[in-house]
């Protein structure tokens, strides 16, 4: 939620402080605290009219671009998303209504990853919507061992 | 360096409505309704995550009790459609019964008097259609997952439900004076039919404008004649009452006069006239001359009579705080009901408590110069959160007349458009792809994608929603001026 603060002012800065207040040294710390919950959550909590989800997310993507840990930082998304999304896991029949729910996560989740990711993403999304992982599957974090499969690390 | 605003209204509002709605048993939603979480912690299967939990929890209810706010917006949103609704279905058909009365208005004078007919019937025509448009964005609403978007849908049809509602009453008044000269014309034929029709004439006259400033859709040209509504039917009582008086002088034969005056009387039963003519005519002072307005518990009193009820207070309340319908179009309809229409205490304000029962208050007034930057006096730009490059896609998908692109566009101040379209330092991340209408639209054509299908219109606006939310658009849609 925010009341159209979230830009104003030096928001970088309230990020970390935020971040800092509740005792942890990095913004992947702080969300690995809180795997698989959306990102619009993570965001209110760290500042319910002045901190926005992507904020938090790009503030995200940075740790991942300088620890070189960018694939496990999209894996991460991917979880918050279908959790947003799917909160009661993997449907079970992909009727109209669910398919929308999966589209949904996976298209913001598309457009959450770098852009010189996004057509790997895509094919994880192919690969996804092809054979479906099992109904009821909800990754908790971005160790799940199917999403590693489908998007395994790169650079360790 | 933008300088400090006061908070918007709509993010009090958000707190503000669900305290409001516990104070009335009626509007609170049953515990089973609105429990369409998108997000419930798994506290269960993550017993180690203690901190996560708790904060998770506070989110929770957060989005719980906007969901009640919005929730509860929307039952008075549907409550008011329906009361105005009842109140041209009734003129409807006075219309119909005076267009068939062979021996009144359609007796000797066709030409003459059922013009005046047909303008009335010609009203009802465009109240029907923003009805219906209203209804549709408040079923819209009720399919919507976000609570903002609920509102914002709400808030898009409010200058809809608000003109109707005014432009009703208006009509109500129109109703009256049609009435008295089908009395006229088929008990009083030695009435001099030409100073009927002059008096109708110009009655009509004096309506016209406010009637289509209502029926025009401009929200500045509508708010404007709702404030001046009041006076407007203080002065139409004033000519209903003369006209009625001239009939009675008129008639010689003692017997007749009796007759024509109880018909008269009952006449004006139908609007706000009914409330305001005692006043004028009354040779006994009435009981309630000088006596202000109170907030009472049984609704907005007048001395010992109820002006509007709790309910209408409560309901009107709901819709005021939501932004959805403004406190001057509220005050002038207590005042019109209260028959409170002559000049001097028209430009009155309402007594403080009843204006606090309303929904009054700092954010609610803040509001209004928000509407203010909304009738184009204000710098910032406007932006489509639909991108208007893509006005035909969106328009296959149903984004067409009262759901155009065009009825979705914020105002942001300079600083946060920058920072959306992926200008200024904002990209932490240097391949950050979030320029927001790429975004918007690679969004949309990749949902399109894993479903296999084109999306529905609800299903772009739920995305657009959930888009906004994370960007931290405020969801206070205007409308693109000039179209």
């Amino acid at each position: 939620m925010s009341d159209g603060h979230a830009w104003q002012g030096q928001w970088k800065v309230r990020l970390y402080e935020r971040v800092r207040e509740r005792g942890f040294a990095s913004l992947t710390a702080f969300a690995e605290a809180r795997p698989a919950v959306p990102l619009h959550l993570l965001a209110e909590e760290l500042g319910k009219d002045d901190i926005v989800g992507v904020q938090v997310l790009s503030g995200l993507l940075a740790e991942a671009e300088r620890s070189h840990q960018v694939t496990r930082f999209e894996r991460d998304v991917l979880v918050r998303q279908l959790s947003q999304s799917l909160p009661e896991g993997w449907p079970a029949a992909l009727d109209d209504a669910n398919r929308f729910k999966v589209a949904k996560a996976l298209a913001r989740w598309i457009g959450y990853t770098p852009e010189a990711h996004q057509d790997r993403a895509r094919q994880v999304m192919a690969a996804l919507l092809a054979s479906p992982p099992p109904p009821g599957w909800r990754p908790l974090g971005p160790d799940d061992e199917l999403l590693r499969t489908l998007l395994p690390d790169e650079e360790v | 360096m933008t300088p400090m605003r006061p908070r918007p209204w709509w993010a009090v509002l958000l707190l503000a409505l669900p305290l409001l709605s516990t104070g009335c048993a009626s509007w609170t939603p049953s515990p089973g309704r609105g429990t369409n979480l998108r997000y419930s912690p798994r506290e269960v299967e993550i017993p180690s995550l203690t901190y996560r939990r708790q904060g998770a929890r506070e989110a929770v209810t957060a989005v719980e009790s906007s969901r009640q706010g919005a929730l509860s917006a929307h039952l008075a949103f549907v409550r008011a459609l329906g009361d105005v609704t009842t109140s041209t279905r009734r003129i409807s058909s006075g219309l119909s019964r005076l267009e068939a009365s062979k021996r009144g208005i359609a007796g000797r004078y066709p030409d003459l008097f059922v013009p005046f007919v047909a303008y009335g019937a010609h009203q009802l025509r465009w109240m029907d259609a923003e009805l219906a448009a209203a209804t549709r964005l408040s079923t819209l609403a009720s399919e919507m997952e976000d609570p903002d978007m609920q509102l914002a849908l709400l808030r898009l049809g409010g200058p809809r439900l608000q003109s109707t509602m005014m432009g009703a009453m208006l009509l109500a008044v129109w109703l009256d004076f049609l009435t008295l000269a089908d009395v006229v014309l088929a008990q009083h034929p030695s009435y001099n039919v030409e100073h009927l029709f002059v008096q109708m004439e110009r009655s009509r006259t004096m309506l016209g404008p406010a009637m289509t400033a209502l029926a025009s859709g401009e929200p500045g040209q509508a708010e404007a004649a709702t404030a001046d509504l009041p006076a407007l039917i203080g002065h139409l009582t004033g000519e209903f009452a003369a006209t009625r008086e001239r009939v009675l002088e008129s008639e010689k034969n003692l017997q007749k006069i009796v007759l024509v005056k109880d018909l008269l009387e009952s006449v004006a039963m139908v609007s706000a006239l009914k409330m305001a003519l005692p006043r004028m005519l009354g040779p006994t002072p009435s009981a309630t001359l000088g006596v202000g307005l109170m907030m009472g518990s049984n609704g907005v009193m007048m001395g010992t009579r109820m002006v509007v009820s709790a309910e209408w207070v409560e309901m009107m309340r709901q819709l005021v705080r939501a932004g959805v319908i403004s406190l001057p179009a509220v005050s002038a309809a207590v005042r019109i009901h209260a028959g409170q229409v002559m000049m001097a205490e028209a430009y009155g304000d309402l007594p403080r408590g009843v204006r606090e029962a309303l929904g009054d208050g700092p954010e609610v007034r803040g509001m209004r110069v928000t509407d203010r930057a909304g009738a184009g006096m204000a710098e910032p730009p406007e932006h489509h959160v639909m991108p208007q490059e893509f006005r035909e896609w969106f328009e296959k998908r149903g984004f067409t007349d009262e759901m155009s692109i065009d009825h979705f566009c914020v105002r942001m101040e300079q600083a946060n458009h920058q920072a959306i379209h992926g200008g200024g330092d904002w990209r932490l991340g240097r391949n950050w792809a979030g320029e927001w209408n790429r975004l918007v639209m690679s969004e949309l054509r990749d949902a399109e994608m894993a479903a296999g299908r084109m999306l529905t219109r609800n299903e772009v606006l739920n995305i657009v929603a959930e888009l906004m939310t994370d960007y931290g658009i405020p969801m206070n849609f205007i409308r693109r001026r000039g179209r």
